[in-house]
């Protein structure tokens, strides 16, 4: 699996498009099908994944992320339990992506790749 | 040559794209983005062309186009800072309305592209923003929105591109990356 992370419009679909993914193969539901998810910041919204929907979003080809909680830690604790998952949950699926790609300026830099990490 | 500098506040990125215009020409244009909209806006001009003073720029005050800044010397060297304000000042308007994101987007790159061709060296500073995904406002969002569709767009025409974290230069893309 292949982690893209980044921040809000950074160019984490162009960067999955030019894999050779088109938009039809991207989806934002645990259970889609799709071989790529997107948007898993917001599947985060209303709590983890539980064992078995985590493993099955490892088990895509890409997942896409938002990277957050670089900002200003926010005035809401909600906003604050969701950052925190969200940073948590990236780094899990990180430890087992073969590739980990954070896009900066449309431009991929590559922070993981096989075994050197 | 043509850079891009991005970073988050107080990065230190407009001090890293003045070292980078320093080496490039003597001949210096800086393009100063911010609207004087009131008493905090006159006080932060003046303390940043203070904290220019003497580094040998022209300066050209742009705050809602880049034409103005498009008659310069082929041989010098153009320093925009920053992206972020000019997106805004395109996107809202003082009464309050907001304009279309894709026709601002647009228009500024359009811009950038007449820029280039005015000056020999071009040294934008845009602004890493989108690093806290989305926001509670639409207004915030359709900016963060602009600002990251913009750095993508320079970043694939333009020779350089630097993340500056914590007054250190990343190379993103170019001689150095």
């Amino acid at each position: 699996m292949i982690l893209v992370v980044g921040g809000l419009a950074s160019g984490k679909r162009s960067y999955v498009r030019s894999l050779g993914y088109d938009d039809e193969q991207m989806g934002s539901n645990v259970w889609d099908g799709n071989p790529v998810l997107v948007e898993l910041e917001e599947l985060l919204r209303t709590g983890p994944l539980d064992d078995a929907a985590f493993a099955h979003v490892a088990s895509r080809d890409v997942v896409c992320c938002c990277e957050v909680g670089m900002g200003v830690v926010p005035m809401d604790a909600g906003e604050r339990i969701w950052r925190e998952r969200v940073g948590r949950t990236c780094g899990k699926l990180a430890s087992e992506a073969t590739r980990v790609v954070r896009m900066v300026c449309g431009i991929p830099t590559i922070i993981k790749d096989g075994d050197i990490a | 040559m043509r850079a891009l500098v991005v970073g988050g506040s107080g990065s230190g990125k407009s001090a890293y794209a003045e070292r980078l215009v320093a080496r490039l020409s003597p001949h210096r244009t800086y393009v100063a983005t911010m609207r004087d909209d009131g008493p905090e806006a006159s006080e932060r001009i003046l303390r940043h062309r203070s904290q220019r003073a003497g580094l040998g720029f022209i300066t050209v005050e742009c705050p809602d186009s880049l034409m103005a800044a498009c008659q310069g010397s082929t041989d010098g060297v153009v320093l925009v800072d920053d992206l972020g304000n000019l997106v805004a000042n395109a996107l809202f308007a003082p009464d309050g309305t907001m304009a279309d994101a894709q026709t601002v987007l647009e228009r500024l790159l359009r811009e950038i592209d007449t820029l280039s061709q005015s000056y020999q060296h071009v040294v934008l500073v845009g602004n890493e923003v989108g690093a806290e995904g989305r926001y509670p406002y639409a207004e915030t969002n359709a900016w963060v929105r602009v600002i990251g569709a913009l750095n993508c767009r320079i970043a694939a025409s333009f020779d350089e591109v630097t993340e500056v974290v914590s007054g250190i230069a990343c190379p993103v893309k170019g001689v150095l990356a």
